[in-house]
């Protein structure tokens, strides 16, 4: 239904506006949700509208025999209408309505289970003898279907699903301690957490400052440090955070290149400061290599003797670089972002790969490259919409991909991790 | 990322006062060509005078902001305002505009210029500038005022000199009144430049011209009658659609003048065959509609009775002494009106009716098309009444149930036959890329990007 501020009153704010105590109820128990991966209305969510909807109709029916007829014209499930149905039939009941057979009763209601953009719309029709139906009816907002995870392999893809949000999340990271911590980077602030009592509790909130104008397709990245808590890098912009507590944060307008891989790979490249990818200069360089084509991610795999980069470039293509060459493998299909994550299975270090849009899902898949040809090593691990940002964790165990969820429209962050076997 | 035994964050946790949907990123660059039928000689969003096409509303999306903007599911979202709040009643609203935005000509966005914009479209409106917001005084509760500004009729522009200029992501770059636009992205829009450089809009074309420019690869963007929606796919072509968004309706020119008057137009209801007009003349491109709404936008609009009943339209017909040979106008140059129209006159044939067609403007009942211009069922409402004109419906409250009889009393008056609901479609090349089709028909032109078309 129309009408945010039904109740608008003067200096309240609106409902949807961003203010830092709704983020606790945002998430809310996320842990509880991911273990449950029930859906998010439970039965006792439709006692209420149960109870509203039996008022109303014996509002219009009066106590006595009643015939109900019930009809599904919404996304509920069959099973979910069984369980209204039995509890509406209760509910009727507690209000003095006799449920009976069509041909016993003088009044029969055809309840709807429809809904529109909003809400579910339960649409009851009450048809006492010749007379034309009055309607009687409510309106529950519908909330989105919990997330169903399912992937499977040689080696497999565990997703752990970190943090949901309205906002863009543009990386996570996740600092362990007693109590865990967590870090995510949005677009314009950097959010903290606690947890505690298995749920994430948030802590703070530390704006990213900044007068540049954002590029479409923002992305940034989040580096945990020794000497700080982390560096946060974005467009054209780079924020540190204070060595002190309290925490604060300094953002300044710079150019200064973005760490690749992980902290240990020692490689840091240029951001195009208006633009969603890296310029292709390299700082220092992979050996005498200070150059690459325009790329969107790279992702290191440690040799005996040397480091082996891959770079997604903004041409699609995919190039490997030792130190000495720059080689392109065949077609190989791979999407913009790849991230690269220790195992110690397998060869020990694989690539992850998002996919390249033409499967009906998005994807990330693990390829591991024992000569110059990448080999996939698992099954695609399913999201539900695109994945807009993919990084190594700092320690390179795993990696944060954060996608948006084409239903809901909200980001959802995982750390990946990769499994040994099936 | 993992780090252990981190001192500072625990620390902090006591002594903080803190108290693209494809897989392949996008790609920056290159010239979007799109053509569409209509052909507005104004791009000001505040003239009344021309229709509200969805070709001209997305059109002006790319030049122009609102203050509010909806949602996928119809809620109010910021847009040039970043908050806004309510006294007491929902009379008097106080919007507080962004910082830091400019319009295409470079001059910042101030409350003033906002006040002035919004007066300019409303002038039974009060609307002034209180510092850094923008407030608006009604004289009567408008619980639903974040949606209405949401319109784009309601727009924020700059008038100056004859000149208008807006705050959205593409500056005018060449404006050919009613034949073609040229857009070109701006570097410093505050929601993210866009990924397309340009887009190059050529106007006045009809379905089939564009038909012709698709397939020979001249434009990559364009619309598809709802009626050629299953021809074009079959035929290969990438077409996207909305969800049901234009009402077909009959308009009587005037209430009944006698119950037989209104038995006669309940006759005519019951007569028609909307399933055969939808399945037949518009091929499947929309809905029958017994409704001003469509059901997705309701979820009640399966009460309103679309389905053919010949016997009772009989029997109604059965009990009117002397019936009225009506006229049925359409617009001679809409050509599904028209197989509408003639369908019409069938069914009512069989009812026992005597209608027949005309294209001139004096026609007792007309053909209307009038598209849903809000993803907000109450304004949508609203705006549908006013489109036809009808008695402004007065919902007193934001309940369904007071949507649900609003709506039924307009179609109680019997002013109204709804027809059809249709859907907007357009045909998308391979190189346009993260496409999506609002369910309103609107374009998200900002997020796409062109990409390299596959053999």
């Amino acid at each position: 239904m129309p009408g945010a501020n039904h109740n608008a009153v003067y200096n309240s704010p609106i409902p949807h506006m961003r203010v830092s105590s709704s983020r606790s109820t945002r998430v809310g128990c996320l842990f509880a949700l991911m273990l449950m991966r029930a859906p998010i209305l439970l039965a006792s969510d439709w006692l209420i509208p149960e109870q509203q909807l039996a008022r109303k109709i014996v509002g219009a029916t009066g106590p006595g025999a009643v015939a109900l007829d019930v009809m599904n014209r919404s996304s509920l499930s069959h099973a979910e209408v069984e369980e209204i149905r039995r509890g509406l039939s209760a509910e009727l009941g507690a209000v003095g309505v006799r449920l009976v057979n069509a041909d016993q009763a003088a009044v029969t209601v055809r309840v709807t289970f429809s809904e529109n953009l909003q809400n579910y719309v339960w649409v009851a029709e009450v048809r006492q003898g010749n007379n034309e139906a009055s309607v009687v009816m409510v309106a529950i907002p519908r909330s989105s279907p919990a997330n169903v995870e399912h992937s499977t392999a040689a080696l497999t893809i565990h997703k752990t699903l970190l943090w949901m949000d309205e906002d863009r999340m543009l990386d996570v990271a996740f600092v362990t301690g007693s109590p865990q911590h967590m870090i995510v980077l949005e677009t314009g602030s950097v959010e903290l957490f606690k947890l505690q009592d298995g749920r994430w509790q948030h802590e703070g909130s530390l704006p990213v400052m900044h007068s540049h104008t954002r590029p479409r397709d923002l992305r940034g990245r989040l580096i945990l440090r020794k000497d700080r808590l982390f560096d946060a890098y974005l467009p054209g912009v780079f924020c540190r955070s204070s060595t002190t507590a309290p925490l604060a944060l300094t953002c300044y307008e710079s150019d200064d290149p973005w760490p690749l891989g992980t902290e240990q790979s020692g490689l840091s490249a240029f951001f195009s400061p208006s633009r969603n990818f890296f310029t292709g200069v390299l700082s220092p360089g992979i050996e005498k290599q200070t150059t690459v084509k325009a790329f969107y991610t790279a992702a290191m795999l440690p040799r005996d003797k040397y480091k082996l980069w891959i770079f997604a470039t903004v041409d699609g293509q995919v190039h490997l670089l030792d130190g000495i060459s720059d080689q392109t493998p065949a077609k190989l299909n791979w999407g913009s972002d790849i991230a690269s994550v220790r195992s110690g299975c397998g060869l020990g270090w694989q690539v992850l790969v998002t996919g390249n849009g033409e499967s009906a899902a998005e994807t990330v898949r693990a390829f591991e490259i024992a000569d110059r040809e990448p080999v996939a090593v698992s099954q695609p691990a399913e999201f539900n919409g695109s994945v807009t940002a993919l990084w190594s964790d700092s320690d390179g165990t795993g990696a944060i991909a954060v996608s948006q969820n084409s239903e809901t429209g909200r980001y959802e962050a995982y750390r990946l991790s990769i499994a040994c076997g099936l | 990322m993992r780090l252990t035994g981190f001192p500072l964050l625990a620390a902090c946790s006591l002594l903080c006062a803190f108290s693209a949907s494809a897989a392949r990123r996008p790609h920056y660059g290159g010239t979007l060509h799109v053509e569409m039928r209509a052909a507005p000689t104004s791009l000001d969003p505040a003239d009344s005078d021309r229709p509200d096409w969805f070709g001209f509303r997305n059109l002006s999306s790319l030049i122009f902001e609102t203050l509010v903007s909806l949602d996928e599911q119809g809620k109010p979202v910021p847009a040039l305002a970043t908050s806004w709040q309510a006294e007491p009643g929902n009379q008097r609203w106080q919007f507080l505009v962004r910082h830091g935005i400019s319009f295409q000509d470079g001059t910042p966005v101030t409350a003033d210029v906002v006040a002035a914009s919004l007066r300019r479209t409303n002038p039974t409106w009060k609307v002034f500038s209180e510092g850094e917001a923008v407030v608006v005084e009604r004289d009567s509760a408008a619980g639903n005022l974040p949606a209405e500004l949401a319109l784009w009729r309601n727009s924020i522009a700059k008038r100056d000199n004859g000149k208008i200029a807006g705050t959205g992501p593409f500056a005018v770059s060449q404006w050919d009144p009613g034949k073609k636009l040229l857009l070109t992205a701006r570097d410093d829009y505050w929601n993210g430049r866009t990924f397309l450089d340009t887009i190059e809009i050529e106007m006045n074309r009809n379905f089939r011209e564009q038909m012709i420019s698709f397939d020979l690869g001249k434009a990559q963007l364009i619309e598809v009658a709802a009626d050629q929606i299953h021809r074009a796919r079959a035929e290969g072509r990438h077409v996207e659609s909305s969800a049901p968004v234009e009402l077909i309706t009959l308009v009587f020119g005037h209430d009944p003048q006698s119950p037989d008057d209104g038995r006669q137009r309940q006759a005519l209801a019951l007569s028609i065959d909307r399933e055969l007009l939808n399945t037949v003349v518009v091929q499947g491109g929309g809905e029958p509609a017994g409704g001003l709404l469509p059901n997705w936008m309701t979820g009640y609009s399966f009460l309103f009775p679309a389905s053919i009943n010949l016997e009772l339209a009989r029997q109604v017909r059965s009990e009117i002494p002397h019936t009225t040979s009506w006229t049925l106008g359409y617009d001679p140059a809409d050509f599904t009106a028209r197989a509408i129209a003639e369908r019409i006159v069938l069914n009512a044939r069989d009812a026992g009716l005597r209608m027949q067609t005309t294209s001139t403007n004096s026609a007792d009942v007309r053909i209307v098309r009038i598209p849903l211009i809000s993803l907000d069922p109450q304004i949508a409402l609203a705006e549908v009444a006013a489109g036809l004109g009808l008695a402004q419906p007065k919902v007193t409250s934001t309940s369904i149930d007071d949507l649900y009889a609003v709506e039924n009393r307009l179609l109680q008056s019997q002013r109204v036959i709804p027809l059809l609901h249709l859907r907007a479609a357009y045909a998308v090349s391979n190189t346009v890329k993260n496409w999506t089709t609002a369910r309103d028909g609107n374009w998200r032109l900002p997020d796409v990007w062109l990409g390299a078309e596959k053999p």
